[in-house]
């Protein structure tokens, strides 16, 4: 069970964690603190979470701590209808799920929903089941190998 | 078949040859990488913790110093130095701080040839579209995985037939369209699909003018962009055809007027005549989407031979040593001194906020870069207007945004 946390417009990855931090750290526990401050404070909120967004998510550039931060802040899932491509990438490739599904107005900010993802189904609080794309046989290898280092570490522990 | 999946096919190496179909999931080989001194310190971290130490080929994979040229953090200076080490761990080509920007430096040295695949791991890789190269921007893990397999995983993108004709306002440059194109359609016809390009106003692009296209493609949500062959387009062979493209996109630009992005969005574009009058403070022109000579030439002929207000920084920072050392030459380095100009060495400069000028709390910032997203250049403070390096000439001089009489 996870957190519903919604997000409003478009989301760039500047939203996310703004540029100079990229440059500061590389720690993503110390660029959770930082995440979508110049939008909003949101502190513990985010923890045990699935983001859901109404709009575009993830534009901007290809920054990976944007996504590891968001993990780092306990981020289980974004759901969004639209994704940009990079930051589509490396949400799977870290084994966050970035989920193609338009959710608004099925859900409340706050309230818990349950992910089942091979079954490719969100559960809201109403029982209501709400469909979400089934990952395909290469993002299954990518979560079963733990993410793309992980995968790649296999791949020439093997050559 | 459309120019992406040419190149795809080419290139693929799942153990499934079948045909491919858009949406899906497919493994290719690549031709070359680069990093950037911004983000290789996180890659050579993720070197060191998964124990990677060989590359798939070191002659294909460089290292650009283009971030922070001037270092004025010993923090910074410290992962320049870790970056630095990184490289030479691994036999990596370098290009060294000062020699410019990645993007641009990568065209010059012939780092993109047509029909390969270039991957980067800065968003504005897709620049490498000008020499028809299938060139993607990646995060960090993927960046690592290449430069250790010498491939990737790559969603198959539709590809949309970007078909450009009219003749604009003669003021209007490549910039002026892109902003207008992300003003007029957001994200929504171009989002994952790989952008031909074409039309009478596309052929008639100089250099600088194709940089720019390609370089926004990442704006319009592209996954990648290829522009047309030109003469003088060493090795280019690769004719776009409208009838291969899954959508074609007629866009008329017929009297289109020079446009600025408000803050803080690039898809905040507006007609030029609705900003005139805005007070700037600052004037930043670089960035990958306009440091190329004929840009330099445009921001000169904004100045008009006037110096820049007394109230206004002008940073101007060449996209390379190549661009920067033409300027001498051809005397426009005496022209924006004269004017007033500073002239920052040849690198990313301004535009992501970890050097030099990071905006004071309040300014109006007008700028050549591609994004102004609240925070870019440094400060949430600040507030970031785009445009072309003609608008910002004049804005320079002015002091504020001028109207397209004045330009």
């Amino acid at each position: 069970m996870h957190y519903v946390r919604l997000v409003t417009g478009v989301v760039s990855t500047d939203d996310i964690l703004p540029a100079r931090y990229k440059h500061l750290s590389v720690d993503p526990q110390v660029l959770a603190a930082h995440v979508f401050e110049t939008r909003s404070d949101w502190g513990e909120r985010l923890v045990n979470s699935v983001i859901v967004g109404d709009s575009l998510f993830g534009i901007g550039s290809s920054r990976e701590q944007a996504v590891t931060a968001l993990k780092s802040a306990g981020v289980r899932a974004v759901v969004a209808p639209r994704f940009g491509r990079i930051f589509f990438r490396n949400c799977w490739n870290n084994c966050l799920p970035a989920l193609t599904a338009d959710l608004n107005g099925l859900v409340v900010d706050g309230e818990q929903v349950a992910l089942d993802l091979d079954r490719g189904v969100i559960t809201t609080a109403a029982g209501l089941e709400c469909s979400i794309p089934r990952p395909s046989p290469w993002i299954h290898e990518l979560l079963d190998a733990g993410g793309l280092l992980l995968w790649t570490q296999q791949r020439v522990a093997n050559t | 078949m459309p120019l992406v999946d040419q190149i795809i096919a080419s290139h693929r190496i799942d153990p499934v040859s079948t045909p491919f179909e858009v949406g899906e999931i497919v493994q290719v080989s690549i031709d070359a990488v680069y990093v950037q001194d911004g983000n290789s310190p996180t890659i050579a971290r993720i070197f060191a913790e998964y124990g990677f130490d060989r590359v798939f080929d070191p002659e294909r994979i460089a290292l650009f110093f283009d971030h922070t040229v001037l270092s004025g953090d010993r923090q910074m200076t410290n992962r320049l130095r870790e970056a630095e080490r990184f490289a030479e761990s691994l036999g990596l080509r370098v290009f060294r701080a000062g020699r410019g920007i990645s993007h641009l430096v990568a065209l010059e040295e012939g780092w993109f040839e047509p029909g390969s695949i270039v991957l980067g791991a800065d968003s504005h890789t897709c620049t490498g579209g000008v020499r028809q190269c299938l060139a993607l921007g990646m995060g960090a893990s993927d960046i690592a995985s290449a430069m250790v397999t010498g491939s990737s995983w790559l969603q198959v993108p539709a590809t949309t037939f970007v078909h450009v004709s009219g003749t604009p306002h003669s003021m209007t440059s490549a910039k002026d369209v892109m902003l207008h194109l992300l003003a007029e359609y957001r994200q929504e016809p171009f989002l994952y699909r790989s952008l031909e390009w074409g039309g009478e106003w596309v052929e008639g692009l100089d250099a600088a003018g194709r940089v720019t296209v390609a370089n926004m493609a990442v704006e319009l949500g592209a996954k990648c962009t290829f522009l047309p062959p030109t003469d003088g387009h060493e090795g280019a062979r690769f004719h776009l055809e409208p009838v291969k493209a899954h959508t074609i996109l007629e866009v008329d630009v017929a009297g289109l007027e020079p446009y600025v992005a408000k803050p803080h969005s690039p898809f905040a574009g507006e007609p030029l005549g609705k900003c005139a009058g805005v007070t700037i403070d600052y004037v930043f022109a670089g960035s990958c989407a306009n440091s190329s000579y004929g840009d330099l030439e445009e921001l000169v002929r904004g100045l008009n031979g006037e110096s820049v207000n007394s109230r206004v920084n002008l940073v101007v920072s060449p996209g390379s040593a190549q661009i920067y050392g033409e300027a001498i030459r051809n005397g426009l380095l005496d022209k924006l001194l004269d004017a007033g100009a500073i002239v920052s060495p040849p690198g990313c400069g301004a535009c992501v906020g970890t050097q030099g000028i990071v905006p004071a709390d309040g300014d109006r910032v007008l700028s050549t870069m591609n994004r102004n997203f609240l925070g870019r250049m440094g400060n949430p403070k600040a507030s970031i207007w785009l445009s072309s390096p003609r608008i910002a000439g004049r804005a320079a001089v002015l002091g504020q945004i001028p109207s397209v009489e004045e330009l």
